[in-house]
């Protein structure tokens, strides 16, 4: 099976819940990505808990990409 | 649908063999939704476990009946299970679960089913217990980064 990234999902600069999901390929800073529809900028990744099996456990810090 | 690449990526089963995996998708129920539809509701019974698919759920709290200010904690993606709670304590829905975006679907398992295959197959409950303590955990650990 491939990896699997299981990440959790902190907004930083507003009111939001944040996330948990699943994703394909680790995060990186400075990518932009997609959540519920709303776009986001990853300031900070770093690893939550060990690895098990293929599962992978990060936690990742995101600000809002501004509304076009 | 082929559900069984969809459970292998769920945490919830990981470790079972692909026979398990296999029972486990003879249980599961397709269900679809539009943005903003409820899915389970706060304080009603709960007898099914739900496993997120495809956009995302977004969990809601209630602090007290009526409350004009409910207050969103978390939203749940793809390989998230939401109704746990439910499933192993029988007790009502701890929190309103609605979808976010259209087109979310989530797979739906009936507790008394479920139950009784890990009843049956005490691997497969042991693995599946395990896997949803630490997703417990897991979302608890969110709960405290993100300062909700």
């Amino acid at each position: 099976m491939a990896e699997v990234y299981k990440v959790s999902y902190v907004v930083r600069g507003e009111d939001h819940p944040g996330a948990i999901a699943n994703v394909e390929a680790r995060p990186n800073v400075g990518d932009h990505i997609d959540l519920g529809g709303r776009g986001f900028t990853v300031l900070e990744v770093f690893e939550l808990i060990p690895p098990r099996g293929d599962f992978h456990f990060l936690h990742v810090t995101l600000r809002p990409d501004l509304e076009a | 649908m082929d559900l069984i690449p969809i459970l292998r990526s769920v945490e919830l089963f990981d470790g079972l063999t692909p026979e398990e995996l296999g029972a486990v998708s003879r249980l599961c129920q397709e269900r679809s939704f539009r943005a903003g539809e409820v899915i389970t509701a706060q304080g009603e019974p709960g007898q099914e476990l739900f496993i997120v698919c495809e956009g995302f759920v977004e969990v809601v709290l209630s602090r007290a009946q009526n409350d004009p200010t409910p207050r969103a904690m978390v939203n749940l993606g793809r390989g998230q299970i939401f109704g746990e709670m439910a499933l192993v304590d029988y007790g009502p829905r701890s929190a309103t679960v609605r979808a976010v975006t259209d087109g979310t679907v989530v797979q739906a398992l009936r507790r008394q089913e479920f139950n009784r295959l890990c009843e049956t197959n005490h691997h497969l409950g042991f693995i599946v217990m395990r896997n949803m303590a630490s997703d417990l955990s897991f979302k608890v650990r969110h709960h405290h980064l993100a300062g909700r």
